[in-house]
């Protein structure tokens, strides 16, 4: 076994971690800036396809439809689409701007007319620009 | 400094788990956070009744199960496509760009989403005609 040998003396490697923290909430501070929450998280839904679609920016409110055509406003479940609409009405209150007006629309594809239509017809009545979004068909 | 220490008994405050505390924040938004670009279409749908104004000039895009029909012709989706680029929703203005959509029967909302998407691209304002109980 070898020995070290006596009077030398072994390098100590300090990592330097002091900057680690600072780092970390910068981080920090870009998601809270960047992000958006998931307002949809947890709700299965296959969403529609089409050839050509934009690129839309999110917003903060979300209406969902799943495949057994349970209505979610802001990821909560809602009985119908009358009473999405009024939970609608509430937070578009005080929306001023066409940006503010803005409500995301996830439906599942194999939702039938007779459920997103009136949801359709409840988000264009409480005030709010549809935005229906789906995957863009390669 | 450190005999300021010793005389008052300062001790530095543990700053030892301020990175842990830190990268779980991080996680959190990492999980939370969507960075897949959102795609679909913006549309403000006109909410009322249906004048007869519009009913007389405005084009319609019909959907009767699964079956597209333009101004009464039954076509399908890239004949939809060209027949409203030919019509140049884009240079039109207000009630001009109005597209009719009325859906009908078992309609699923994939066949509904890609003639919505193909009015919209072209440049027209939808505007929907739900079927009522009574009209059935």
């Amino acid at each position: 076994m070898n020995r070290p040998r006596k009077g030398r003396r072994r390098a100590k490697i300090v990592i330097p971690v002091a900057s680690f923290a600072d780092v970390a909430f910068q981080l920090i501070i870009f998601f809270m800036l960047c992000s958006t929450f998931a307002q949809q998280a947890g709700i299965p839904i296959q969403p529609p396809t089409a050839p050509r679609l934009e690129r839309i920016r999110e917003s903060t409110k979300v209406v969902s439809l799943d495949a057994a055509g349970q209505v979610y406003v802001q990821g909560r479940r809602v009985a119908d689409a009358a009473a999405a609409e009024g939970e609608l009405a509430a937070l578009l209150r005080n929306a001023r701007t066409p940006e503010a007006r803005v409500v995301i629309f996830r439906c599942d594809r194999s939702v039938g007319r007779e459920v997103f239509e009136p949801v359709l017809d409840a988000i264009a009545r409480a005030g709010g620009i549809i935005a229906a979004v789906g995957e863009r068909k390669d | 400094m450190a005999r300021d220490k010793q005389r008052f008994g300062v001790e530095d405050v543990p700053v030892a788990s301020f990175s842990d505390l830190a990268f779980l924040l991080i996680i959190f938004f990492i999980l939370t956070t969507t960075l897949v670009a959102t795609r679909g279409f913006l549309s403000e749908f006109p909410s009322g009744e249906r004048s007869e104004k519009q009913q007389k000039k405005a084009t319609t895009v019909s959907l009767r199960d699964g079956k597209i029909s333009f101004n009464g012709a039954e076509t399908d989706l890239p004949g939809l496509t060209r027949e409203l680029a030919a019509l140049k929703l884009h240079d039109r203005t207000g009630d001009d760009k109005l597209v009719v959509l009325e859906a009908a029967g078992k309609v699923e909302y994939q066949d509904y989403f890609e003639v919505m998407a193909a009015i919209t691209h072209a440049g027209g304002a939808l505007c929907i005609i739900r079927e009522t109980e009574g009209e059935r």
